[in-house]
Formats: C-alpha cells, sequence, structure tokens
C-alpha cells in the first residue's frame, strides 16, 4: 500500500486476498442488528422490592434496591471460557517414571516415546477426551537417576533438568489424535492393514511450545537447544555430562522424524504382522504425499 | 482463506504492446480478429480521482482463452466502493418481498366452542372465568397469534438498489471473477463444449451469461439449458443475489454498456435534482 491512494483502492487491494464474496459468507454490520425486546417483567416500571403490599415486596433475582445489580457492576471473570476444547495431558510424575524403569516395565536402552510407557500398562489416556499424551511433572526430581532418551508431549523445567543431570535428553513432541489413538494400542492399528499415516502438524496455538528450544520442542533448532541445555545447567547449578563422550550416544541422538509415528517405522508403510513383513509402497505419488 | 489465481489481465509485458496501439477513436472489438487492441471509451460523466478500471474483452469461440483486446470501464460502476452491508440489505430484500406468510391462528370469535360462563362466578372454590374462548384454557385463544396470508413485501430505496448493483459487480472485477465476451456465440451446441471452456479457463463452476437481449444464440441457448449451474440472463434482470450466487459473472460488451448507461442514469440522469421530491421511488 502507497502512499496517494484512496479508500477504493485500498478496499479493493484488501478484497484480492480475501475469500470469494458469497451469499453464504455476507452479513450485516454490527450496528444494523435490531436490539432484542425486553421480556416481561425485565422492564423497570414495578416498585423493585418495596412493593405496596407485603405480597409484592420480593426482590428480583440479583436486584438491589436503587442499586447497581452486582452481576452487572462486577465484570466477568470468565476462567473455565472453552474449557471442553483445551487440550489436556495426563501426567506422569519422576517418581512413576523411576519406578517403571527400576521394575523393568520399560527399556532403558531404546528410546522410550508414548508407546513404550503405554505398553506399561500402568498408564492410561483417552484421545476421545482432548488428552493428548503425557505430562512430565517434577515430583521426584531429586530421587530420579536414570539415563534415558525420552519424548513425552509436556514437560515442566524443572523436570526437563532432573532429566538432563543425569545425561539424558528429553523431547517434547505433538501427536495428533489419530496417531494417539495408534500410539495407544500399535497391535490394534497394524491388525486392520492400514498403511501408517503421517503425523499431522500441531495446531496454533501449540507450535509456539512445540518450536522453542527452553521447552525442547521436536520442532526447534538443534543448536539452540544445545545452547538451553547448558543454560538450564548453570541455573540448576549441576554439570551437564557431555553427551559425545557417551557410550550411548547413537540411542541417546534418536529422534522421530516430525511425519513419523512410530521409531523405525515411516508413513505410508504396511506392517504385517500374521506374515510379519513391512510392505512399502513404490508409486512415485504415494511416496510423494508421504514424503515429509 | 482462499489461494487466488494471479491476475488474469495478461502480464505486464503484454499491457505495454497493447497500449502502443492506443487510438483515441472507438474501435469495433466485435470485429477485430487476433490482434490486441484497446479501446478507449470517452464517457460522459467521469469523476477526478476515482481509480480506473480495464478489462480484457475475450471471446467463446475457441475453448482456450483468445484475448480480443482491452477495454476501460466506469469507476464508479466497476470501481465503486464496497459497501458490503447494503448488498446485504439488497439480498435481504430480495428474499423478503416475495415472502408471503400463510399461517395464521384462529381469532376468539372463530373457536368453536360453548360461550357459556363455565361454572358459576361464585361458590365453587374454583378461579373466576367468563368464557372457555379465553387465552388460559388449552384450546383456548392465542395471544396475538399469526393472523395470515401476510405479504412481506416492501420497497427498498432507489439508491440502495443502484449502489448494491455497483458494489457487488466493483466486488466481483476486483476479484478476478468479472469476465467480458464479445458476443455469446459458441461454434456447437454440444453441452460438453460449454463445460470444457469454463474447465479450461479455470471460470466457475458455476457461470451466469449476461447479454442485452433476452432472446439468446441458439447455441449457447441449447448447450446450457442442460447444465443447472451455467445459466443466461438478459441484462434487465441482473440483481445482487444472483451476482454474488453465480461464482463466476460474464458480460457481454453491450451488456456492459447498457449497464453503465441504465446505473449512471441514476447518477446524472436529468430527474436526478428533484430526486428527493419525488412520491414513487418503485
Amino acid at each position: 500500500m502507497s502512499f496517494g491512494k484512496n479508500v477504493i483502492e485500498h478496499a479493493t487491494d484488501l478484497l484480492r486476498v480475501l475469500p470469494r464474496l458469497t451469499i453464504a459468507n455476507i452479513g450485516p454490520i454490527a450496528k444494523t442488528k435490531k436490539k432484542k425486546l425486553s421480556r416481561r417483567g425485565d422492564a423497570r416500571g414495578s416498585t423493585r422490592g418495596l412493593g405496596k403490599k407485603p405480597r409484592t415486596a420480593y426482590f428480583a433475582v440479583g436486584s438491589e434496591t436503587k442499586k447497581m445489580p452486582f452481576f452487572i457492576k462486577f465484570p466477568k471473570e470468565n476462567y473455565y471460557k472453552d474449557y471442553m476444547f483445551k487440550r489436556e495431558y495426563p501426567p506422569v510424575s519422576l517418581v512413576m517414571l523411576q519406578t517403571l524403569i527400576d521394575l523393568d516395565r520399560v527399556d532403558i536402552s531404546k528410546p522410550i516415546d508414548l508407546a513404550a510407557i503405554c505398553k506399561t500398562g500402568l498408564y492410561s489416556f483417552e484421545p476421545s477426551e482432548r488428552h493428548f499424551g503425557v505430562n512430565l511433572t517434577d515430583e521426584g526430581a531429586d530421587i530420579f537417576k536414570a539415563k534415558i532418551n525420552l519424548e513425552v508431549q509436556w514437560a515442566s523445567e524443572s523436570a526437563i533438568a532432573a532429566i538432563e543431570r543425569n545425561g539424558g535428553v528429553i523431547t517434547t513432541a505433538y501427536y495428533d489424535v489419530r496417531s494417539l489413538h495408534i500410539l495407544r494400542n500399535p497391535q490394534k492399528f497394524f491388525e486392520k492393514g492400514e498403511s501408517i499415516p503421517r503425523r499431522l502438524n500441531p495446531p496454533d496455538d501449540a507450535v509456539l511450545f512445540y518450536t522453542s528450544a527452553n521447552t525442547r520442542g521436536y520442532l526447534a533448532d538443534p543448536e539452540q537447544i544445545s545452547w538451553e541445555r547448558l543454560v538450564l545447567a548453570q541455573k540448576y547449578g549441576y554439570k551437564l555430562p557431555k553427551l559425545e563422550d557417551d557410550p550411548d550416544y547413537e540411542m541417546l541422538m534418536q529422534r522421530k522424524d516430525p511425519r513419523q509415528i512410530f521409531y523405525g517405522l515411516e508413513p505410508g508403510w504396511v506392517v504385517n504382522l500374521k506374515d510379519k513383513i513391512i510392505l512399502k509402497s513404490i508409486d512415485p505419488t504415494v511416496n510423494e504425499y508421504f514424503k515429509s | 482463506m482462499v489461494s487466488r489465481e494471479p491476475l488474469k489481465t495478461g502480464t505486464k509485458a503484454d499491457i505495454e504492446t497493447v497500449t502502443e496501439n492506443v487510438t483515441n477513436t472507438d474501435v469495433d472489438i466485435s470485429k477485430t480478429t487476433s490482434q490486441s487492441t484497446i479501446s478507449v471509451r470517452n464517457f460522459k460523466n467521469l469523476p477526478a480521482y476515482f481509480p480506473t478500471r480495464k478489462i480484457w474483452v475475450e471471446n467463446l469461440d475457441t475453448e482456450e482463452t483468445n484475448r480480443l483486446g482491452i477495454i476501460n470501464l466506469h469507476p464508479e460502476i466497476f470501481g465503486a466502493r464496497p459497501r458490503i452491508d447494503i448488498i446485504w440489505q439488497n439480498i435481504v430484500w430480495q428474499r423478503n418481498y416475495k415472502y408471503i406468510n400463510y399461517k395464521c391462528l384462529p381469532a376468539k370469535h372463530e373457536i368453536q366452542r360453548s360461550t357459556r360462563k363455565p361454572w358459576p362466578q361464585k361458590g365453587t372454590g374454583r378461579a373466576r372465568h367468563g368464557t372457555k374462548r379465553s387465552p388460559l384454557f388449552i384450546g383456548g385463544v392465542k395471544t396475538h397469534g399469526p393472523r395470515g396470508p401476510r405479504t412481506h413485501f416492501y420497497m427498498l430505496q432507489v439508491l440502495q438498489r443502484v449502489h448494491g448493483l455497483c458494489s457487488s459487480l466493483s466486488i466481483k472485477l476486483a476479484q478476478d471473477d468479472l469476465h467480458v465476451v464479445n458476443n455469446l456465440e459458441i461454434p456447437v451446441n454440444d453441452p460438453s463444449y460449454l463445460l470444457n471452456l469454463v474447465e479450461t479457463r479455470k471460470w466457475g463452476p458455476s457461470v451466469l451469461f449476461v447479454d442485452v437481449d433476452d432472446i439468446m444464440p441458439e447455441n449457447i441457448s441449447i448447450a446450457a439449458d442442460s447444465i443447472k449451474h451455467i445459466n443466461l440472463m438478459p441484462v434487465y434482470g441482473l440483481n445482487c443475489y444472483s451476482i454474488l450466487k453465480y461464482t463466476t459473472l460474464v458480460l457481454t460488451l453491450n451488456a456492459v454498456e447498457r449497464i453503465e448507461e441504465k446505473l449512471l442514469e441514476q447518477f446524472y440522469g436529468p430527474y436526478v435534482r428533484n430526486r428527493k421530491f419525488r412520491t414513487s421511488q418503485v
């Protein structure tokens, strides 16, 4: 938009990038809406509690005589607005994770993801009730002593520090609802004979969390993450173990592709449990679709 | 947000080559063949400081588009201020004026029920009533019930209708959904020709062809007859609802001139000065 354009040119420029105007998306401007008529008893014509007779001397609900009603006087504080649409992350504490490791419920020689935690049988979540995976809480951060490659969906700062203090790595990753259903019970999915779908990108309100390095998001820049690891170590006062010198360096460096659901399995493949084979597509158009 | 195609009005280089052949005399575009020419039309009332609008003239002879030239459009009609609220008023009016509410409930005297006092005034212990037709009784009269048939007809003001048409035409042009053709002649009366034409030019899916006469050329009439989403309309039937209902609007050159003539009459016509004293605005 340059200097010297009039209102019509500005409007025309705007219309070129807006959706096509149709009967479906047209509407009146806000002022033209009619004011809703008040119902019987809403009008202030009555005696407002100062009745002529005892029979009429009742207050209307919320009415205080000659005062502004309380529900108009104080602004609304909508704590629970849209609570039914918000994502939930059922928690897993570090104590619970340590217990799972001590009882050999999870194998720490491999990367631990949501499927591995579900496989223990001690963690349950319901994707259809807006549960989007594990929230790692910091309960038992002091007693946690295991070197793991962990992938959760949400984590607090102190929980991240507890993992990294012991030489482990942690990633927060987003899974869409269909991927969560698959991860919760992979066998059930493989028995259907469907191809593994690709993981969807996070929604708008979750992009910031999963792209920022200080939350160890899976879409963040790896160099920034290594910087943030150092910053966190200094903040919590521990010496950061060197990953390069670790004997399990290759295991600790394993990450999933942003489109990948399982370690070692790519989207588009079909797993046949009966014949114990994996079927891969050779059709270029199919491969193009599943490519990340 | 809908992804939109780039401007259909040619590349910058095209326009530059065209402007070399500018002639001040009017060019009859319907007779020119493949050579691109610009037709500068001289308008009587051209307001200063309004953005100029230009559009390609296309053909319908072939499925592939063949640009025959550029014409300039009147900025008050095809470059008007896009008043979406006025278009909305027009659409509400078009929906309502033909609607009749036939719903009717009986009045108190029309209910077939005894006029006798149901029970004595005193002594029964029950509430006092004079008739069972009262709204307090089930089957009684409905207070302020509908008494149809009632028409919802009203007339929108002339200028609201004029501005509604100007705004909707300007929006169609701004969003690349308006096309101008030299005439509606197509070589065959096959519906598939029309469908292929619309698909290759990336119009539509729904297309409205507008010409001056209400007797259209034979081939396009037969071809469009069996396609539900491609329709023909004479220019006197053009309205806001149809312009927005169809994705693409295709005007002939004659239709463009008739639209400009009729709408400019409302702005600069002889009776405009006395408009506020007119008794009838219909």
